[in-house]
């Protein structure tokens, strides 16, 4: 299913945070947000997966304006990993997945055998079959990522929609996470912090600066030294990577653009 | 690291949830049957469990009633008490494991909230400044305890609702504010009563107690706990989802403002209700849906109904206890629960350090 964000506005606590963006997912595509902190993304991401309203604009799903959708139709939809940890409550990771089923259910409705089937089948595609009783506040990182994605997929949805899901992961796992996604086949919508990696996984890229799309395009497209130093501020080169041919971009890491070399770091 | 979580990935041989659920519910079903016996049938005058039930039967059966004292200790003392202590107790599990979700917050309370200061204000202020005459005296602390509840809870709301969000933090704070705001009227209020008996009735009050208990007081918070327990339960999975973080309930169809709204309302009013008739009882509320995590697990299909559970046994218990601990007086319920339900608390914050270390 395909997903338009067309000249979209939000606001938090009455200042612009998201202003007049307008971007693509195709059917099956990974869309890549990439940007400073601060330009947008994750306002972005909640207004799609419906925490946040927009103050202008509109997301369309498949051509259907969200506003016009419940919150449980567009769950049936949309489903999301924000990077909100949660509370302790002695969960365990079968019920954190199990909750994939919420908009699919009546008020006092238990799971039927297909919902479980469905469960299994997501805990068996994130490689964690089998671990259905330990405690989902128990998990390493990236068994907790892996399970939310499980979460999502039993959530039978046609979009996914991540927000940084690699954070604090160590490079394994973050590999093994963006691995699982790209194996979807699934409309997604991602915000990546880490450009190599967002070049590598996404088919394509909007760069956000201050809430507007700046750029948008095939990673190749995109990731240009004069991007690094305009919107990240830093100077880097773009380079061809000897194992994948993704467009690798190399970081000066001793100076941003904005100090003379040889002149105080700090 | 690795090694300890391979060691802990074996297949499991534990029973699932579901069906530990159903026999932890079986168990409790046997202990409250057994609690609301020995309840009635211990006290100053000791009256053997066969003879308690013979008592009900004849009154269940509409048989002439037992010989006259024995009925009246069992059917018109002892029953009461102990049915309105089941009910109080299931009611603050209930309300307790709602707080903790709406709060995202597993150490939180029903008085969290600020509803029992209001409540105890009301029901002060009617006993020190003398409203209510003769037989309407209960009736009108009570009503004016529930009052209070209800005036607390629309300055909570208001507090919490300004600035467009009904954040966990918010609905906190106000709480604690508003709570610690009305406690110091009430202070005020018992040191202007009248005598030492007025001051002793307020004190008792203020500690939780279920004496005086009668049939006709059981209704209302009956009819409440059920009414609480089939809406809390109708939104047990949004409930579930709540705990994961707004944002993930959002994603999942929730409509995280409505919900919270909901929450605040019945558990306003189911506290209101509970308080009006027992005063307020602490640390139930905190300790049961804590217990019940450790036996059931989080999901809240399975936990609220088994906080209603363990706290009307954990209640039923508990007076049993304040009523003849001592011979010569009843000890204030609020009392045995403090000095039970606080070295619990710190026990389940050590565990929880533990964790986070």
């Amino acid at each position: 299913m395909r997903i338009a964000v067309e000249d979209l506005h939000v606001a938090l606590a009455g200042r612009t945070v998201v202003a007049g963006v307008h971007l693509v997912a195709k059917e099956g595509e990974i869309a890549g947000l990439v940007g400073p902190n601060g330009s947008g993304k994750s306002t972005l991401l909640r207004t799609v997966y419906r925490h946040l309203k927009p103050k202008a604009g509109r997301v369309l799903l498949a051509g259907r304006d969200l506003a016009e959708l419940t919150p449980v139709q567009s769950a049936r939809h949309i489903a999301a990993l924000p990077q909100e940890r949660g509370g302790d409550f002695e969960l365990t990771v079968r019920e954190v997945v199990a909750m994939g089923r919420t908009p699919y259910k009546r008020a006092f409705a238990g799971e039927d055998p297909a919902d479980r089937e469905l469960v299994d089948g997501a805990l068996r595609h994130v490689g964690l079959a089998g671990h259905d009783t330990r405690r989902f506040s128990e998990l390493s990182g990236g068994e907790r990522q892996r399970i939310l994605l499980a979460r999502a997929l039993a959530q039978q949805p046609d979009i996914l929609v991540l927000d940084e899901p690699t954070n604090h992961l160590d490079v394994q796992h973050q590999v093994e996470l963006l691995a699982l996604l790209r194996s979807q086949r699934r409309t997604t919508l991602i915000a990546l912090h880490d450009l190599n990696a967002a070049a590598s996984v996404c088919d394509r890229l909007h760069v956000l600066y201050e809430g507007a799309v700046v750029a948008s395009g095939t990673p190749r497209e995109v990731l240009t030294a004069e991007l690094m130093a305009e919107v990240f501020g830093v100077r880097a080169v773009v380079v061809e990577h000897p194992l994948t041919g993704d467009p690798l971009i190399a970081f000066d890491h001793r100076a941003t653009v904005g100090v003379l070399p040889g002149g105080p770091v700090r | 690291m690795a090694i300890a979580s391979l060691l802990r990935r074996p297949e499991r041989t534990r029973p699932t949830r579901t069906l530990r659920a159903g026999r932890v519910a079986a168990v409790l079903g046997l202990a409250l049957v057994g609690a609301l016996t020995a309840a009635v049938s211990l006290g100053a005058v000791d009256i053997p469990a066969a003879e308690v039930w013979s008592v009900v039967a004849r009154r269940l059966t509409g048989r002439p009633p037992a010989t006259g004292t024995r009925d009246l200790i069992v059917w018109q003392l002892r029953a009461p008490r102990a049915l309105l202590a089941a009910v109080v107790g299931a009611g603050l599990g209930l309300v307790g494991t709602a707080v903790q979700a709406l709060v995202r917050n597993p150490l939180a309370d029903p008085y969290l909230l600020g509803i029992s200061s209001g409540a105890s204000l009301g029901a002060v202020a009617a006993t020190v400044l003398g409203v209510g005459v003769g037989s309407a005296v209960g009736f009108t602390v009570s009503a004016a305890a529930f009052a209070g509840a209800l005036g607390s809870f629309a300055l909570v709301w208001t507090i919490a609702r300004r600035g467009g969000g009904f954040s966990p933090l918010r609905l906190v704070l106000a709480g604690i504010g508003i709570g610690h705001f009305l406690s110091g009227f009430t202070s005020y209020l018992v040191l202007q009563a009248g005598d030492e008996q007025q001051t002793r009735g307020v004190l008792f009050w203020l500690m939780g107690s279920l004496s005086g208990a009668t049939w006709s007081q059981l209704a209302l918070p009956a009819a409440a706990v059920v009414v609480g327990l089939a809406v809390l339960q109708g939104r047990s999975r949004a409930l579930n989802a709540l705990l994961m973080g707004d944002e993930t309930a959002a994603s999942l169809g929730v409509d995280v403002a409505r919900l919270r709204r909901e929450l605040f309302v019945v558990t306003s009013v189911l506290t209101g209700v509970l308080v009006a008739v027992s005063g307020a009882i602490g640390f139930v509320g905190l300790m049961v849906p804590h217990v019940c995590r450790l036996l059931v697990g989080g999901d809240h299909r399975r936990l609220l109904p088994l906080s209603a559970l363990t706290g009307a046994v954990l209640l039923v218990v508990v007076d049993t206890l304040a009523r003849t601990v001592l011979d010569t007086q009843e000890v204030p319920i609020g009392v045995v629960t403090a000095l039970i339900g606080a070295p619990a608390l710190l026990y389940l914050l050590d565990r929880r350090m533990e964790h986070h270390s």
